[in-house]
């Protein structure tokens, strides 16, 4: 369910414990998991490297058509000689090409919206949790509101009002994700705020930024960056969902979901077009959900539940 | 004078152009894929059926019955059924009696139809004269507030001074009056039926003197027709026609070669020959009676430059995009006047692909790499997003800086109210008519939906033509505007597209090149064995 | 019952407050993104017509005077008239209620009837071939993004095999892949907490206990574990169809389902307000009920939440 914000690996301790994962981590478990987290960090830095060095990565430019060589079935060698390993698509693009390329759009976008979404559930998270009361309340009550809504339809209309651009898509999509880091940090905030050494300081005269960024942000660090992960795989999903609904990035730069778009109506007949974008896709959220699982495994036992 | 006579002259090429056999084979030979098609049924089976329901599935759905509230193509295509016209243009291009049996001209402005007699409504009410005046009229009450209040803007009043006559008096000489009563606005329904039940009811539940009769709605899923025994033109060949809305193409084309509908609406050129490898399925198509054309803002520098305009004409490859992106299913138009109308020149070439000559009008012309914009939007025409990006590419090529952005159909509809188009933008003028009066003119005319570009002279010829009952003079000013027009291009024409449809062997049915989707007795037939 | 009370008034009073926050920013947001009257005349009407419907359709008003309108109406249950279809904005959506409810309800009953044994399964088998396949497959389930699943599913079962229609709404046939995307994601989310809130349960002294005493372990786990698994089961599994009715506005534009989430997409299209406004209202009182009943049945099975 990409269109609401939560996805269910990522509920808030204290009110949905996910019990999808075990209770305790021993010593080889703890290192076999650690492994395989590096292993999932490493893809998203290839991939990032992919990102990066698209231009000398792909074979052909991926916004150059060939009218006459359109929908090639992958092959070694198309009618220009040149290999089109995963074929070309209704424009004679060269769909390899794109889906390299395609791999830029879905990390700046997510990784951006991760930034802008969670810099601001975090700051909502903790004014939540460390001020109570009234804020809390306003807070919390966004946060439901938000969750109620059905995102996809929000999404929709904002992009109908700014228009589908970077900027935009990286606002909507930072916007859906602001709640599950507001909810997570707050009731980290709430149980560290009840230990004593937070009052104390506050007695003595600590201002509350400077125990926020002394005492309550170093203590928060690690479950930010679990939510983050977590948050970047959904950030992507939502991209490519936005850009197969047709309201993402503009032609002719390459996305996977619009790919996907463009491919639907030759699905019979060319499905090369949508299925190599959409297996890289998967693939990509997949690998990046499950490393945030593995994090959360190493980093954070309380996001885990009790 | 005798009405139809005037039309008649004019419009004497064929529009309908039906895939051949040999084409048929040649597509499928081609692919090899005959047979490949799930549930393919044995030639010899396949080209006749017991069926007395027919089954159409098209792109969108209906939004509402009332003719007079819309203007979609998905509307039209039930309107035109359930209701009658006074006068009828039927698939070969050309008008024929409806609900008026004959016209005539009295002096320039009085028009006196003569009505058809003994015709009923669907619920059983005589059909008169005072219902095509209270119909026509209805259009422009505001009280109403209809649709198509605009369209009859030349009729100055009407009479019913019998059951049986309708004298309509136009303010200035109106030659196509009788082309304007055979479109949207001009589909007649029932004064009594509607004053008692009201606007709404009607809408629900429509009362026309149609072949067809409404039996149900279900939204975004089916529509179900059956057909009126009394119709005047004879009952139609089937019981009930249900149109089916299946909005994407994968599954309108499965569920044809299923068998599961008879008749496919939007057939993209792409998917044609899965129709034709199948050997119980067929294509037909119609030379659409407009042209798709990048309309320009002529007053966005440097798109007020002629030497860029023609530029940007030069540098498109027509015949790859209608030979590869259309796979052949459209022709290269050769000005602003669509194949088929009236005062088509079929003497003058087709527009012309020389890249260099375009590197020279862009050199001479003064641009400097600015920015061009293609706005698009994604199925307002069949094609339209690939063709913007195919351009774009072309443009290039030649070193034009040429841009693509997306928009919806309501963005779209609202730009062209405001008339703020960045640059370039796909429309599918057309002519209702069967006239350029009511094509280039009624869109480029000052004050027009498309008025982005002024030229005294033409102006002047426009204008002209389009109050002239004299042929000859018409014709010769709109060659001199097509002169202009090829200068200053306000529109880049690209293609003049075949509309096709998916049908099933059995079914005999010749499809209309305005969108009318004519399932009366002479158009429709099932073959049964 | 008093503690119940007061442990739901102040739920209560923010799930209102939530539904009152997303009816005004669909307000907002559709008033925002432009106007529907275009899109309703030919493209040659006259400025002076343009004017007319929208004035007809009370959209000349100023945007205050227009919201409270609408929330005077939306009050009383009246949602005013689709511009589109022009009839009741409500009579619309009633319209494709039905066809969402079929699918939403079909895909959560299948999601619920595998997802449930598979997880028990899974657990009992922990670590066995068929409890890495399970959870492989719920890891995909959880993570692929559902239109590209509906494609997939489009592709190979649709027009590859031929085993199901490829969009549109019928007998069973029709709904079988639209129903297993939309609940792809609800199924593996149950499967993977089952499995885990009966490992948790497994793990626990009185099953070891029962086990020491020779009861058979079939019985075991169904009796124990299913009595104490089911309060985290139950949530999931509900929590899981709040979501589903969001997720089917994806599911139904992939599958051309004539349901709410098409309608509400074709209306943002069609810039038809009080339809979307209708429809988007809809959903979130049904999201925030399904919130409370699970937060109701918390504070009625577990005292400890209450606090």
């Amino acid at each position: 369910m990409t269109e609401r914000a939560p996805s269910t690996s990522l509920r808030p301790p204290t009110e949905f414990p996910d019990l999808a994962a075990p209770a305790t981590i021993s010593g080889a478990r703890a290192r076999r998991t650690a492994r395989l987290a590096t292993a999932g960090f490493a893809f998203v830095l290839v991939l990032g490297a992919v990102a990066v060095a698209a231009p000398w990565l792909a074979p052909h430019d991926p916004t150059r058509q060939a009218l006459r060589g359109r929908l090639t079935a992958p092959t070694l060698e198309a009618a220009d000689g040149r290999a089109r390993l995963l074929g070309t698509d209704h424009l004679g693009r060269d769909v390899l090409s794109r889906v390299i390329y395609g791999a830029r759009v879905s990390l700046v976008v997510g990784v951006a919206a991760v930034v802008v979404g969670g810099a601001l559930g975090a700051a909502l998270g903790i004014a939540a949790g460390f001020r109570g009361g009234f804020t809390d309340s306003v807070i919390m009550t966004l946060a439901d509101a938000q969750l109620a809504f059905p995102f996809i339809l929000l999404a929709i209309g904002i992009i109908a009002v700014l228009g589908p651009s970077f900027p935009t898509l990286i606002v909507v999509i930072a916007l859906s994700g602001w709640v599950n880091y507001a909810r997570i940090l707050r009731s980290q905030v709430l149980v560290l705020r009840s230990r004593e050494f937070v009052d104390a300081i506050h007695a003595l005269g600590g201002s509350a930024l400077r125990v926020i960024a002394r005492h309550i942000l170093p203590n928060v660090l690690s479950s930010l960056v679990v939510v983050a992960t977590l948050e970047l795989a959904r950030a992507i999903v939502l991209e490519a969902t936005l850009s197969f609904l047709g309201l993402g990035i503009q032609p002719p730069t390459p996305s996977w979901g619009g790919m996907i778009h463009e491919g639907r109506e030759y699905l019979d007949s060319a499905w090369w077009i949508s299925t190599f974008p959409g297996l890289v896709l998967m693939l990509t959220s997949i690998v990046v959900s499950r490393t945030g699982d593995w994090l959360r495994d190493l980093l954070d036992p309380t996001l885990r539940g009790e | 004078m005798p009405l139809t006579r005037f039309t008649l002259e004019a419009l004497t090429e064929a529009m309908m152009i039906q895939v051949t056999r040999r084409e048929l084979l040649k597509g499928a030979a081609a692919l090899g894929a005959a047979a490949t098609a799930p549930g393919a049924l044995t030639p010899a089976r396949a080209q006749t059926t017991q069926k007395r329901e027919l089954v159409v599935a098209q792109g969108g759905d209906i939004s509402k019955f009332d003719p007079h509230f819309s203007t979609s193509s998905n509307d039209i295509r039930v309107s035109f059924n359930l209701f009658d016209n006074l006068v009828s243009r039927h698939p070969d291009g050309k008008l024929h009696p409806g609900l008026a049996t004959e016209w005539k001209l009295h002096g320039q402005t009085q028009w006196t139809f003569k009505v058809r007699p003994g015709v009923k409504w669907h619920n059983g009410d005589p059909f008169t004269a005072a219902d095509a005046k209270w119909s026509l009229e209805r259009t422009w009450d505001p009280k109403v507030g209809t649709r198509v209040s605009t369209v009859f803007t030349t009729i100055d009043r009407i009479e019913a001074p019998d059951p049986a006559t309708l004298v309509v008096h136009t303010k200035k000489p109106d030659p196509l009056l009788p082309a304007r009563l055979a479109f949207y606005g001009g589909q007649i329904v029932p004064q009594k039926y509607v004053e008692k039940a009201g606007n709404d009811e009607f809408n629900a539940k429509p009362i026309g003197t149609g072949p067809v009769r409404f039996v149900s709605w279900t939204k975004d899923d089916r529509l179900v027709l059956e057909a009126n025994p009394d119709y005047w033109g004879g009952r139609i060949d089937v019981d009930r026609i249900v149109l089916r809305s299946i909005p994407e193409t994968a599954p309108r084309i499965a569920s044809l070669l299923k068998g599961e509908v008879d008749v496919i609406t939007q057939l993209p050129p792409d998917q044609e020959e899965r129709v034709m490898g199948n050997a119980s399925t067929k294509v037909e198509g119609a030379l659409y009676a407009g042209l798709y054309v990048l309309a320009v803002n002529g007053k966005r520098p440097p798109l007020d430059n002629p030497l860029v305009k023609q530029a940007l004409s030069l540098a498109i490859d027509r015949q790859a995009i209608v030979k590869e992106l259309w796979r052949g299913r459209g022709i290269v138009p050769n000005g602003p006047i669509a194949k088929g109308d009236n005062h088509f020149d079929a003497k003058l070439g087709p527009l012309v692909y020389n890249p260099g000559e375009a590197r020279e009008r862009l050199r001479k012309g003064g641009y400097r790499g600015e920015e061009i914009v293609i706005e698009t939007t994604v199925g307002y025409t069949a094609n339209d997003k690939p063709m913007s990006e195919a351009i774009q590419g072309m443009w290039r090529d030649v070193g034009i800086n040429a841009k693509v952005e997306v928009l919806e159909y309501s963005v779209r509809a609202q730009k062209n109210r405001d008339k703020s188009f960045k640059g370039l933008w796909w429309s599918d003028p057309t002519s209702t008519l069967g006239d350029p009066d009511g094509m280039m003119w009624r869109l480029l005319s000052p004050g027009g939906p498309q008025d982005y570009w002024r030229h005294p002279r033409f102006d002047e010829l426009g204008e002209a033509a389009r109050f002239s009952v004299d042929e000859k003079f018409r014709a010769e000013a709109y060659r001199e505007m097509t002169k202009i027009f090829l200068e200053h291009f306000p529109w880049v024409p690209v293609i003049q597209p075949y509309e096709d449809y998916g049908l099933q062997k059995y079914v005999e049915w010749t499809p209309n090149p305005n969108q009318q989707f004519e399932v009366r007795r002479f158009n429709l037939k099932l073959r049964r064995a | 019952m008093r503690g119940v009370f007061r442990f739901l008034a102040p739920r209560l009073l923010r799930a209102l407050i939530a539904v009152w926050l997303v009816s005004t920013v669909v307000f907002v947001v559709m008033r925002l993104s432009g106007d529907p009257v275009p899109l309703l005349l030919p493209p040659d009407a006259p400025r002076s017509e343009i004017f007319r419907v929208r004035r007809e359709l009370g959209l000349d008003r100023p945007l205050p005077a227009q919201y409270g309108v609408f929330l005077a109406n939306a009050l009383r249950g009246d949602f005013g008239r689709s511009i589109h279809f022009r009839e009741p904005a409500f009579a619309v959506v009633r319209g494709y209620l039905g066809a969402t409810v079929e699918l939403g309800l079909t895909a959560f009953l299948l999601a619920a009837i595998v997802a449930v044994p598979v997880g028990l399964l899974s657990a009992v088998k922990r670590n066995s071939p068929i409890d890495h396949v399970a959870m492989g497959m719920a890891l995909v389930g959880q993570s692929a993004p559902t239109f590209f699943l509906g494609i997939l599913g489009i592709l190979l079962l649709a027009l590859k095999a031929d085993l199901f229609p490829t969009g549109g709404r019928g007998d069973w046939t029709h709904l079988a892949l639209p129903a297993l995307t939309l609940g792809a994601f609800a199924m593996a989310s149950i499967a993977r907490v089952t499995r885990s809130a009966v490992l948790e349960v497994l793990r626990a002294d009185y099953i070891r206990t029962a086990r020491a005493k020779g009861v058979a372990e079939w019985l075991v786990v169904v009796k124990h574990t299913l009595k104490n698994a089911a309060l985290p089961i139950v949530t999931i599994t509900g929590l899981q169809f709040g979501t589903l009715l969001g997720g089917a506005v994806v599911t139904e534009t992939v599958f051309a389902w004539p349901g709410i989430g098409r309608l509400a997409i074709q209306s943002i299209y069609n810039r038809d307000y009080p339809v979307v406004q209708c429809a988007v209202f809809l959903s979130a009182i049904v999201f925030i009920m399904i919130n409370f009943a699970i937060d109701l049945l918390y504070g009625v099975l577990d005292p400890r939440a209450r606090r």
